[in-house]
């Protein structure tokens, strides 16, 4: 349902999202976020092959923006039209760096 | 049912018995076996005994060659020495009699064909095997039988070999079954001068092949028998039985559920006693499993009883007597939820914070289930609380974000639109954290969605700012709220329901009632969904603005 691609590079991170971040999927994308933020400074997250994001996925990504607020910058790329409305609508667009 | 015969049922019980298929199947393989070593060894048999016989015969002719006197078979042809002669016949009837051989008589062939030859002596013994020849007299001229016989005349006379054999084994009319002998009969020069023919019966030899055949037949029925009979008892005792034993183990444990004795060791063959540990062991884990089941079918149940009791507070929590307000005309409301699972993180609320404002909220926890509703109970709480306080929308909603934010650590959080409506004037001031865009439907026309500004969700942010709005409400205009449960409600083909049928559902009939517009939804989006599960709340809420 999820298919999450993790590229580490020294402090940088990029995760590449694709299927659907919804109460099922998201534990996935939270454990690999937790496992591999330790030393992040620059935080990726690939939206170009996500098709949906539920409330639970967006709760990942907010906790993934507190603790990038501390360490460094998160960005969040590739966003589609229906992701953004989402984003748009529950004020995401406020706190996430949208490319 | 239908019985059948006594005999059929017999039948079909030995059809499936273990011990019967398996001697059955012996005694064939036995029978078989013995019926071809039977006719091996009788062929061989008959081989050698023939060879034997031809050799012994071959002995008794050349014996019988010393009684005729070779000098001279052309002098007894031609009338002379006649008491020579006679004396030879005398002696060769007599050799004849003694050997018990049906016929022995002397020829001279013919040598430049062997087509015929003439007979010098002859001696007929019709006793031995009832035959009825007559005796050639001296001289008597006769043609070869056939080729066979020309070809060993000549063989002998040109002493290619000892003797000859000729076999007669079909009884053809006259003959009996016999074997000839020819052996040459020489003179003083050592000269072949005629043959000496010995005809013995078969007789013996199929005799001896009867009595070899019933010996071999009756050895092998014997065998067939005994190796049935003890593999009979070999089995029941080796294999039934234990098989008898796991079969009815296993049956009674069917039966009871109960683990019983072990069978342990019950045969020395380890695919046997491996069958009976199995058995032991499914016994023993069957058993485990049963009470496993047992008490997490318990514990299940108990969870059940604690999420459905969990259920019924939730629902209670929420307004849920419709209509809420009786004795107010000027608006009326309608919400419901349907969580996906026994409880949800969805809410609605609507309460009177003094005789002209009535609040509404609609809430929309992150997640689903237990965790939600924990979180959900909290916000609603802490939001109606906030609001009982007085305040605007946009402070309410920001004093219960720090509420929330305050304690916090699951970074749980609930998108909220809030509303409060002035009931004198229709005036609603609304804020929204987060929330889906509310449907407003003004008095006559349609529902529109209406594209609000957005504050942050709830409990996500510290600090998080809220701006409020206005919208005037004439007598007859509706308000929609929903949460993402909604448009998001997807079918089995992963399609969302979308705002867009959903505005389209609400359009169907913007006159109904706040009840029937919601469930006008309800049914466009249960027949969009079809058969797929429920995958996130449904929670609606629906208000009339009536006016004075």
């Amino acid at each position: 349902m999820l298919n999450i691609v993790r590229k580490m590079e020294g402090d940088k991170a990029g995760f590449a999202l694709e299927g659907r971040l919804d109460s099922v999927t998201s534990p996935e994308l939270e454990a690999e976020l937790r496992a591999s933020l330790d030393g992040v400074r620059d935080l990726t997250l690939d939206c170009e092959k996500l098709e949906y994001i539920s409330s639970a996925g967006l709760r990942v990504l907010l906790s993934a923006q507190k603790v990038m607020n501390v360490q460094g910058k998160m960005t969040v790329r590739h966003v589609s039209q229906a992701i953004m409305e989402i984003f748009e609508v529950t004020g995401f667009s406020n706190i996430l760096t949208i490319e | 049912m239908i019985r059948g015969l006594p005999v059929n049922r017999i039948l079909n019980k030995l059809k499936s018995s273990l011990s019967f298929n398996t001697i059955g199947s012996t005694v064939f393989l036995l029978l078989i076996f013995g019926a071809v070593i039977s006719a091996v060894s009788l062929i061989n048999f008959t081989n050698v005994y023939k060879e034997a016989y031809a050799v012994s015969s071959f002995h008794m002719a050349d014996t019988a060659t010393t009684l005729v006197n070779g000098d001279h078979i052309d002098e007894y042809l031609a009338g002379g020495e006649v008491d020579e002669y006679q004396l030879s016949q005398r002696r060769l009837d007599l050799y004849c009699e003694k050997i018990c051989v049906s016929l022995l008589y002397v020829i001279k062939v013919d040598r430049s064909d062997y087509g015929s030859f003439v007979s010098v002596f002859n001696s007929v013994n019709n006793t031995v095997d009832s035959t009825s020849y007559t005796r050639w007299e001296l001289g008597f001229e006769r043609s070869t039988t056939n080729e066979e016989y020309a070809q060993k005349y000549e063989a002998l006379y040109n002493r290619e070999s000892q003797y000859e054999t000729i076999y007669r084994k079909k009884v053809s009319s006259g003959v009996h079954p016999h074997i000839t002998i020819m052996v040459p009969v020489k003179n003083s020069d050592g000269d072949v001068v005629a043959i000496l023919c010995m005809q013995r019966p078969m007789s013996e030899i199929n005799a001896a092949r009867k009595n070899y055949l019933a010996s071999i037949i009756v050895f092998v029925v014997l065998v067939a028998v005994l190796t049935s009979v003890s593999s009979f008892f070999y089995m029941r005792s080796r294999f039934l039985k234990p098989i008898r034993k796991v079969s009815s183990e296993a049956t009674r444990f069917a039966r009871e559920n109960t683990k019983g004795k072990n069978l342990g060791k019950i045969s020395r063959f380890k695919e046997l006693s491996d069958l009976a540990d199995s058995i032991d062991t499914m016994e023993t884990d069957m058993v485990n499993y049963m009470e496993n089941l047992t008490a997490v079918t318990a514990e299940k149940q108990r969870i059940n009883t604690e999420l459905s009791l969990a259920n019924r507070i939730q629902a209670a929590m929420m307004p849920h007597v419709f209509p809420p307000f009786p004795d107010r005309a000027e608006f009326e409301i309608y919400a419901s939820m349907d969580p996906a699972k026994e409880v949800g993180g969805d809410f609605y609320d609507f309460f009177l914070i003094d005789d002209d404002h009535l609040g509404m909220v609609i809430a929309d926890v992150s997640g689903k289930g237990v965790p939600a509703a924990l979180f959900m109970m909290a916000s609603k709480i802490i939001l109606q609380s906030c609001a009982m306080l007085g305040g605007s929308p946009a402070e309410i909603l920001t004093k219960t974000n720090e509420a929330i934010c305050s304690n916090n650590q699951e970074e749980m959080f609930v998108t909220v639109w809030l509303g409060i409506l002035e009931i004198s004037t229709g005036k609603l001031t609304a804020a929204n954290a987060g929330h889906e865009y509310p449907v407003v439907r003004k008095a006559g026309g349609c529902f529109e969605l209406f594209k609000d500004r957005h504050g942050f969700v709830i409990g996500g942010m510290p600090g998080s700012k809220y701006r409020e709005y206005e919208i005037q409400m004439e007598p007859g205009a509706k308000l929609f709220l929903y949460t993402d449960g909604v448009p998001e409600a997807t079918d089995a083909d992963k399609h969302l329901f979308g705002t867009e049928r959903m505005i389209d559902a609400l359009n169907e009939d913007p006159e109904a009632e706040p009840e029937q517009v919601l469930r006008n939804v309800r049914k466009a989006v249960d027949s969009f969904v079809k058969d797929a599960e429920q995958f996130d709340d449904l929670t609606m809420l629906c208000l009339e603005y009536k006016g004075k």
